[in-house]
């Protein structure tokens, strides 16, 4: 069967376990919570042996365990155990004061978070910030709308300025993008920031009051304000970390770690699935961070983080599935992706976007970086796959880092906040309630960024 | 399971107590579902089950303790806790959606607002009326005059001036002038006489000092835990009305004392006294001896109308005056300051 064929008429059939999985993760939490929860391994299982089987028989055995294990080798496993570094050191480091949660203590966290993304990545960011905010905000009974914008921000628009905030500029980066050139995106990060701090502030000055009137109050009865940090030498751990993502981002592009033809050096694990050192050193120095981490603190603050491994197991067995299954519509956004005859800025915004929000945003990126790079622009910014115009370089930047905040499974740190929130009182809202929050919120700001910079 | 009142009460502390025990075996800070006291939260619970369509909103609540328990690391104890879920779970989606069908009744506010004023205070309540009233309206004198035919204390910017020395705070940021500008003096004979102490026009209610500058801005929000001035004011003064009233009798004017009494589910009668827009004018006129012009006197009126209104709705999200909140509304211009003295007093002494 050629390619061709393969994926004019296959691959969107073979796309349906991904569909069925996602519609899975939305509507079981509502229609069966408890079943769900207890069968999550089992219904990921069965969505992935639905694609492996068809996926098999038109592409044989052999290509089909190639692409499980690559994208398992090579893109799941770099990002759960960075998820799962960040997440063991951001709960090693507490909190303990007396701040109280209110639209402008919540607003300053907000952005402080923001700016913090770009600095150590959203996940980073997200993990590090997610328990201040709960406990800050622990008096309140309306607290859903807080972790909602978090996730807006922190957890994805945060992350635009530099390669170590969100995994796909960092690919930008190992592609040929200077390191401070993502620094261009910082007036559409700010106006994002702007507006959506300011639809903040509305509404949680709204649900705050009424918490007030509910006859809720903050504990305030001592004078003055104490905030007190413990475990802050986690700090170190979490500079680890970030080093290995840069690392991970450049050394592939030095000679010592590539072979005569190129390619990245690494230990073979099926026919051409390569484990290369530069992921093997990334995971080894984030396993060594978060062991040393674990080592080194008191399980005292992990007791008062409510720290459990509930979140990153949800997140691991749930993005097992999304991995696996999403390979097909990876495969076909590759295969069609140059001939959907998107050629200007804001078409790629949206493009890049609106799939970021389903797929993981890294390939997203680099399918319109590369369809980018092939139409043979004059001028731009020049990257290994071609020379890409500044203003088309910012939409698919911006695209890919902010439109995954359009639903949880959009970036990882979303589905860890939402799971964290979970286990801590709030009352998060479904798949679908937190789609209609990003239709509400987001996607005004979205276009106002299209209007302002990419039209 | 027993569906009387005294069923539901038990399933809502057994809610409560749920919670409480998920949130000790974890040990966490950051927060747990019932953040209230428990009588408050029960009363809640029950208040929840008993109304009609809303017992849904105790099960999305036993689903967030589920979420937490669940996450218990010692084994036996996470089966314990589950187990008792489960029990809680199946007579919560067992109650009968229809339970309270037909009945007009508040729960709520059935319990703060029985017909008979008299009887509203049991034997280990301590007696407390709020007034809200608008400015002119005679409400403050009506407030001292009851507060001295009943013997009890009296309390207006007092109550202010307490919190501000709990909080140790210099009194040039935030000024209370929604008290009116009268106090309280013993005369020679022994009887309270009102006592104008201050021109009338002056700030509005809670109105904001000087600019303030960074400096000061930061030390205020350190000081206020992160909150604003006023709400940090609000909290304590919520907190000081409620110790106020475990400990005496009082009469307190404005400051959305009814609200809060009846959050904390603290019996009070509230009334609220008004008067025909044109008759407060003119009063503001006469107290203020001829120094305010009428336009001054109805500007000043409608800003205080309006600033009491934004006042009451932000801490308490009701309608300042409106009726439905109140035991009693009372037009003093129909009565006078005697008569509505009188009024109210042979209202709560039955």
């Amino acid at each position: 069967m050629s390619e061709v064929m393969v994926s004019g008429s296959v691959l969107p059939l073979l796309c349906i376990p991904f569909a069925g999985l996602l519609l899975c993760i939305a509507v079981m939490p509502l229609a069966a919570a408890h079943w769900w929860e207890e069968h999550q391994p089992v219904v990921v299982a069965f969505w992935s042996v639905l694609f492996a089987v068809p996926f098999a028989w038109v592409f044989g055995v052999s290509h089909t365990l190639e692409t499980v294990l690559e994208c398992m080798v090579n893109d799941y496993l770099t990002f759960i155990v960075l998820l799962f570094g960040l997440f063991c050191v951001a709960g090693n480091i507490t909190m303990e004061g007396d701040l109280a949660g209110s639209p402008r203590v919540n607003v300053l966290l907000l952005a402080v978070g923001t700016l913090l993304s770009s600095l150590i990545g959203t996940t980073g960011a997200s993990m590090l910030m997610v328990r201040p905010v709960i406990k800050m905000n622990a008096w309140r009974k309306n607290r859903a709308h807080i972790m909602v914008f978090f996730i807006f921000l922190i957890s994805n628009i945060g992350g635009c300025l530099t390669p170590i905030g969100d995994p796909p500029l960092l690919m930008g980066f190992s592609r040929g993008v200077s390191f401070f050139w993502s620094l261009r995106l910082l007036p559409v990060m700010v106006l994002n920031m702007v507006v959506l701090l300011w639809l903040f502030y509305r509404i949680d000055r709204r649900m705050y009051c009424g918490d007030i009137a509910r006859g809720l109050k903050p504990d305030i009865s001592r004078p003055g304000t104490e905030i007190r940090l413990e475990g802050l030498h986690n700090l170190v751990f979490l500079v680890m970390i970030v080093g290995a993502v840069i690392l991970s981002g450049t050394l592939p592009g030095m000679a010592s770690f590539q072979d005569g033809e190129g390619h990245v050096r690494g230990i073979r694990i099926f026919g051409e699935v390569v484990l290369g050192w530069p992921s093997v050193i990334e995971i080894a120095v984030i396993l060594l961070a978060a062991a040393l981490s674990f080592k080194t603190t008191k399980p005292e603050i992990r007791r008062k983080n409510h720290f459990t491994w509930g979140a990153i197991q949800e997140v691991a067995v749930l993005f097992v599935g999304i991995f696996i299954t999403m390979q097909p519509a990876l495969m076909l956004l590759k295969s069609v992706g140059a001939s959907l005859g998107i050629t200007e800025p804001a078409q790629m915004f949206w493009a890049t976007g609106l799939l970021s929000s389903f797929l993981d945003n890294t390939p997203t990126y680099l399918v319109f970086l590369t369809t980018a790079g092939s139409m043979n622009f004059a001028q731009g910014v020049v990257t290994s796959l071609g020379t890409v115009p500044v203003r088309m370089l910012m939409a698919i930047s911006c695209g890919a880092v902010f439109m995954g905040a359009n639903t949880y499974i959009g970036n990882a740190p979303n589905f860890m906040v939402k799971s964290i929130s979970d286990e801590n009182g709030i009352s998060m809202p479904s798949f679908f309630g937190y789609f209609v929050w990003s239709l509400k919120f987001l996607f005004p700001v979205f276009l106002l960024d299209m209007v302002v910079f990419f039209l | 399971m027993e569906y009387s009142k005294e069923g539901i009460r038990e399933l809502a502390e057994r809610i409560y107590d749920l919670d409480a025990e998920v949130y000790a075996q974890l040990g966490s800070s950051l927060g747990r579902v019932f953040n209230r006291d428990r009588e408050s939260c029960v009363k809640e619970l029950c208040e929840l089950m008993l109304e009609r369509k809303q017992a849904h909103l105790v099960r999305s609540e036993l689903a967030l303790i589920s979420n937490m328990a669940r996450t218990i690391q010692d084994v036996s104890m996470r089966k314990m806790i589950m187990s008792e879920y489960d029990r809680i779970l199946k007579d919560v989606t067992s109650l009968p959606t229809s339970f309270a069908e037909g009945d007009i009744l508040d729960q709520h506010m059935a319990e703060v607002n029985a017909l008979n004023l008299a009887n509203r205070f049991s034997g280990q309540d301590h007696k407390i009326i709020c007034i809200g009233r608008t400015y002119g309206s005679g409400g403050t004198e009506i407030g001292f005059a009851l507060a001295d035919s009943l013997k009890m204390n009296f309390y207006d910017v007092e109550i202010f001036n307490a919190v501000l020395n709990r909080l140790e705070a210099g009194k040039d940021l935030v000024e209370d002038t929604a008290g009116h500008p009268y106090k309280s003096r013993r005369g020679v004979d022994g009887n309270v006489q009102t006592v104008y102490t201050r021109p009338v026009y002056t700030q509005p209610a809670f109105a904001k000092g000087p600019e303030r500058t960074l400096k000061q801005r930061m030390k205020e929000f350190s000081r206020y835990h992160g909150l604003s001035k006023s709400d940090a004011v609000f909290f304590n003064q919520s907190d000081l009305i409620c110790d106020m009233a475990k400990k005496e009798d009082f009469i307190i004017m404005g400051r959305c004392a009814n609200v809060i009494l009846a959050n904390n589910r603290i019996p009070h009668i509230s009334i609220f006294i008004n008067a025909p827009f044109e008759q407060r004018v003119h009063r503001v006129m006469a107290v203020n001896e001829g120094k305010m012009t009428k336009k001054q006197a109805v500007h000043m009126l409608k800003k205080m109308d309006r600033d009491h209104v934004k006042y009451y709705k932000y801490y308490t999200r009701q309608q300042w005056g409106n009726s439905v909140h109140y035991d009693l509304c009372i037009n003093s211009a129909s009565y006078g300051i005697d008569g509505s003295v009188e009024l109210i007093r042979k209202m709560v002494q039955g």
